[in-house]
C-alpha cells in the first residue's frame, strides 16, 4: 500500500512546533512506531470542517525526541533548509521540477477530464435509460390501449441499444484519444495542466537535511520518563488538555479505539492534593476512563516509572 | 446522598445523547467514516459523516486487525488528496519575502530613473514619488503575499487591496488558503537562485515554482507575530466559518486599544438611580424629606429611622462592597499582558462583514499556549485582558428578562483560546455583576416571579 520512508525521517522544526508533512512519514510512525501527533491542517477535499483533519501532522515534543532517541527521525531547522535550499536551486534543477510537477499536473487534469466524462456519459445513460422506460411504458399503454401488440416495444429497444453502442464507441474513442496523448499535449479546453501545490519540499530540495540544519533532540516537560513508560507498554499517547490531563492513553490505535486513562506526572517527591487526586478519580470515572498518576523514581529515567491509577469506587 | 452521588455519575453515560451534544473534533475520528462521502459529486458534501462505532480493546483477531488496517488504509488516502487547481479558476500568489512592496517596473531603472518611468507610464495610478515606495495603499506591514487575480469568495473577508488592485496576504491568511487548496503560492525569482541577469528586465517577480505545503509553513508559520497556536486558532475558526482578523492587541508592544464609548457607561449610571415617573419623585422626596441614616456602627444593621419600604432596608442590609463592571475604569489601566492580550477579533458567519469597515466583533479572543502558561491567569492579568475589552452590557430582550442570563453574560467578556499542541480548547470568560442584580427588587415585582429557570444539565 504505502511506501516507508527513508530513515531517519526528518521532522520540521517551524515556529515552535514540530510537523510532519510527508504522508509515508505519518502513516509510516503511527503504524510501526504507534506516534499519532495531531492533525492540524485542513483537508482540501473538504475545507469546512474540523472533524476530518490534515497534513501537516503535529508532533509533541515528547513524541518527537522519542524518535530521535529511537534513532528513526531527526529534527530540521526548517525555516532555514528552506530558505538556504532554495537560494542554491540550480536552473536545471528548476527546470527538472517544474517538468514534473507539469507532468503530475497534466496526469491530474487527465484523470479529472476522464472522471468528468464518465459522469456526464453515467447522467447521459440514466436519462436515457429513464426515456426508453417512460417510453416502454407508454408503448404499454398504447399496446393495452389499442391491443396491437409488440411492434412497438420492439422497435424501442434496437433504438436503446444503438444508443448504448453509441455511448460505449464514444467512451472507447475518448479513452484512445486520451491515452493517445498521454505522452504529448492533451487538447483540455483550459490550458494543460493543473496547477499543483505539492505537500512536500522534497523534490527539488535533498530529503536528508545537511548537518548545519539539523537541531538537537527537542526539549521535554518532566512528564517525559512517563510518557516513554507508557508509549514503551504499547499505549498510543496524545495531548489531553481537552480531557484535564496531560496525556490521553490509547490501548490501541485512537483510530479504532477509545482512550482507557487520564495520565497526569507527577513527581517522585511530590505532595499531591487530596483534592486533585479526587477531582481526577471522579472526572475519570465519569468519562468512563482510569485516572492514572505516575512518575519516575530516578530522574529521567522511564524504567523507574510507577503508576497507579484512581478509580471513583462508588461504595 | 450517596445515591444522588451515584445518580450524578451516571447521568452522563446513561443519556448522553439527549444531553451533552458530542462533539466529534474531540476524538479522533475513524477515517474510514469520510471514504463515505463522495468527493466526485461536489456540491454535496453535506453532511459530516456520523461517530463510527469503537472497539473497547485490541484483541488478537484477524477480523480487527483488518478493519484497523482498512481505518488506516482510508486516513492514509484521505490525506493523499492532492491539493490542484484547475487552470481556469486557479489562484495564483506571489510570496514578497519582504513585505509589501509596489510592482517591479517594466525596464531596469537606476534609482534616479525609476522616478521619471512611473510618471511616464499612463495607468498606474500611483503618486510617483519616493513614499509610494513604502507605502503602498493600506496594506498590513506584515502582509507577504500578493494575489494578482482575486477571483474567491474568500477575498469578502480576507486580504487588503494595494492601488494596483493585488490583494495582499497576512501569512496566517496565505497559510490557511493554500492548506485548503484554494491558493497556488509561488515563489519569488530572488528566493529560488535566479541569476542578476535573468532577474532583472522582464520584472517578473513569479519564478512559476509553486512553494510546497511544507515550504509554506517554513515561511509563513513564525512571520509576523504568528505562531503556530495563533495559527491553529485562526485555521479552526475559519474552518467552521467564522471571519477572524487580528486584533490590534497582536504585536505585544502596540498598544490595545478599547472600542470604550464614555456614552454607554453613563447612561448605565442614569439608569441606576431610582425608578422612574412618579414613584421616583415620591422615593426621592421621601428620602430628602428624612435621609436614611448612615450610621450602623451602633445599633441595628439596617439603621435607626423611619424605614418606608424594604427597599430600603435591603438596601441597608447589603454591606457588602461589590464590584460595579459598568463603572468608568480607573485613568491608569493595567495593560494586558501577552499572551493574555486580545489577538483575534472573530465575527459570525452570519455577521455582515465589509473588509473596509469592520464592524465591533462578536467575540475576542486571546491566545494562550498551554505548554508555556501551565497555571490558571492571575486575577490581575484577567482584569487587565477584561479592562481592554469594552463593555458589552446584556442588553438584549430576553436577557432583560432572565436574570441567569445576564449573569452569565457578564458585563464584558473575552474568550481564550487554550492550545495544547495543535488542540484547542475555548474559554469563555466573563465580567458577572451579581451586585447588579438586586433580588430584593425582582420580588417587589410582584408576587410570582416569572418561571425559575431551570438548572441547565452541565
Amino acid at each position: 500500500m504505502d511506501s516507508d520512508p527513508l530513515l531517519p525521517v526528518p521532522i520540521s522544526y517551524i515556529a515552535g512546533s514540530y510537523f510532519l508533512f510527508s504522508i509515508d512519514a505519518v502513516t509510516y510512525l503511527r503504524r510501526e512506531h504507534h506516534i499519532c501527533g495531531v492533525l492540524s491542517g485542513t483537508l482540501p477535499q473538504i475545507p469546512q470542517q474540523n472533524v476530518f483533519l490534515g497534513l501537516p501532522l503535529k508532533l509533541m515534543p515528547e513524541e518527537a525526541r522519542l524518535l530521535v532517541e529511537k534513532g528513526v527521525a531527526c529534527i530540521v531547522d526548517e525555516v532555514k533548509a528552506q530558505k538556504e535550499g532554495m537560494r542554491a536551486l540550480r536552473e536545471a534543477d528548476r527546470q527538472k521540477y517544474l517538468r514534473e510537477l507539469e507532468s503530475q499536473g497534466a496526469h491530474a487534469m487527465r484523470l479529472q477530464t476522464s472522471r468528468k466524462e464518465q459522469q456526464r456519459e453515467e447522467a447521459l445513460r440514466k436519462v436515457e435509460a429513464k426515456k426508453a422506460a417512460a417510453a416502454a411504458a407508454a408503448a404499454k399503454k398504447t399496446t393495452a390501449n389499442v391491443g396491437s401488440g409488440e411492434e412497438q416495444p420492439a422497435s424501442a429497444h434496437p433504438d436503446d441499444a444503438a444508443d448504448e453502442q453509441n455511448n460505449q464507441n464514444q467512451t472507447s474513442r475518448r479513452a484512445s484519444t486520451t491515452s493517445n496523448s498521454t505522452t504529448s499535449v492533451i487538447a483540455a479546453p483550459y490550458g494543460t495542466t493543473m496547477g499543483i501545490t505539492p505537500a512536500t519540499s522534497h523534490p527539488p530540495l535533498p530529503y536528508a537535511p545537511s548537518a548545519a540544519q539539523r537541531l538537537p533532540a527537542p526539549a521535554v516537560p518532566a512528564s517525559y520518563p512517563l510518557f516513554a513508560r507508557l508509549h514503551a507498554d504499547g499505549y498510543y499517547l496524545s495531548p489531553g488538555l481537552r480531557f484535564g490531563c496531560q496525556y490521553l492513553a490509547y490501548p490501541g490505535d485512537p483510530l479504532r479505539f477509545h482512550s482507557h486513562f487520564l495520565v497526569v506526572a507527577a513527581d517522585w517527591d511530590e505532595e499531591l492534593d487530596l483534592m486533585a487526586v479526587v477531582a481526577g478519580g471522579r472526572l475519570g470515572t465519569g468519562v468512563k476512563k482510569g485516572f492514572l498518576i505516575g512518575g519516575a523514581e530516578q530522574v529521567d529515567d522511564a524504567d523507574s516509572v510507577r503508576t497507579f491509577s484512581v478509580e471513583w469506587a462508588g461504595m | 446522598m450517596a445515591d444522588a452521588d451515584e445518580a450524578a455519575i451516571h447521568l452522563p453515560s446513561q443519556d448522553a445523547s439527549a444531553h451533552i451534544e458530542i462533539d466529534l473534533s474531540d476524538e479522533t475520528q475513524d477515517f474510514r467514516m469520510l471514504s463515505n462521502i463522495s468527493f466526485l459529486t461536489d456540491g454535496s458534501q453535506a453532511s459530516i459523516p456520523k461517530r463510527g462505532e469503537k472497539d473497547f480493546e485490541p484483541n488478537p483477531t484477524l477480523y480487527q486487525a483488518d478493519i484497523l488496517s482498512a481505518s488506516r488504509q482510508a486516513m492514509h488516502h484521505a490525506l493523499s488528496h492532492p491539493r490542484i487547481h484547475h487552470p481556469k479558476n486557479q489562484i495564483v500568489g506571489v510570496y514578497a519575502p519582504d513585505g509589501p512592496a509596489p510592482p517591479p517596473q517594466r525596464t531596469t531603472t537606476s534609482v534616479g530613473g525609476l522616478e521619471s518611468i512611473a510618471e511616464g507610464s499612463g495607468p498606474a495610478p500611483a503618486e510617483p514619488s519616493p513614499t509610494t515606495i513604502t507605502t503602498i495603499g493600506n496594506v498590513h506591514p506584515d502582509a507577504c503575499v500578493y494575489v494578482a487575480n482575486p477571483k474567491s469568495n474568500l477575498f469578502k473577508t480576507i486580504g487588503q487591496a494595494d492601488r494596483w488592485n493585488r490583494i495582499w496576504l497576512l501569512p496566517e491568511e496565505a497559510l490557511f488558503m493554500l492548506e485548503r487548496g484554494s491558493l497556488n503560492i509561488r515563489w519569488p525569482r530572488s528566493e529560488v537562485g535566479f541569476d542578476e541577469e535573468e532577474m532583472d528586465g522582464n520584472g517578473v517577480e513569479d519564478s512559476g515554482i509553486p512553494m510546497s505545503l511544507q515550504a509554506a509553513y517554513a515561511a509563513f508559520a513564525s512571520r509576523g507575530g504568528l505562531n503556530s497556536e495563533r495559527f491553529s486558532v485562526y485555521t479552526g475558526l475559519r474552518r467552521l466559518g467564522y471571519t477572524i482578523t487580528r486584533a490590534p492587541g497582536w504585536d505585544d508592544d502596540a498598544e490595545d486599544t478599547t472600542g470604550d464609548d464614555e456614552s454607554t457607561c453613563n447612561e448605565n449610571a442614569r439608569q441606576q438611580g431610582g425608578g422612574a415617573g412618579l414613584v421616583g419623585i415620591y422615593s426621592r422626596f421621601i428620602n430628602w424629606l428624612c435621609p436614611p441614616s448612615t450610621n450602623t456602627a451602633l445599633g441595628p444593621v439596617a439603621g435607626v429611622g423611619f424605614h418606608r419600604s424594604y427597599d430600603d432596608i435591603y438596601s441597608k442590609l447589603s454591606i457588602i462592597p461589590w464590584y460595579d463592571p459598568t463603572a468608568t475604569p480607573k485613568a491608569e489601566r493595567s495593560r494586558a499582558q501577552a499572551p493574555y492580550r486580545v489577538v483575534f477579533h472573530v465575527y459570525k458567519p452570519s455577521t455582515p462583514f465589509k473588509k473596509s469597515a469592520p464592524p465591533a466583533p462578536d467575540f475576542r479572543i486571546a491566545v494562550v499556549n498551554a505548554r508555556a502558561h501551565t497555571s490558571v491567569p492571575t486575577m490581575s492579568q484577567l482584569g487587565a485582558l477584561l479592562e481592554s475589552t469594552p463593555l458589552d452590557p446584556p442588553s438584549s430582550e430576553k436577557m432583560s428578562r432572565q436574570m441567569y442570563m445576564r449573569l452569565r453574560h457578564g458585563y464584558r467578556n473575552v474568550i481564550l483560546a487554550v492550545v495544547d499542541e495543535g488542540v484547542v480548547s475555548y474559554l469563555r470568560i466573563s465580567e458577572a455583576a451579581f451586585g447588579k442584580e438586586k433580588l430584593y427588587k425582582q420580588k417587589a415585582l410582584g408576587n410570582k416571579i416569572q418561571h425559575r429557570p431551570k438548572p441547565k444539565g452541565r
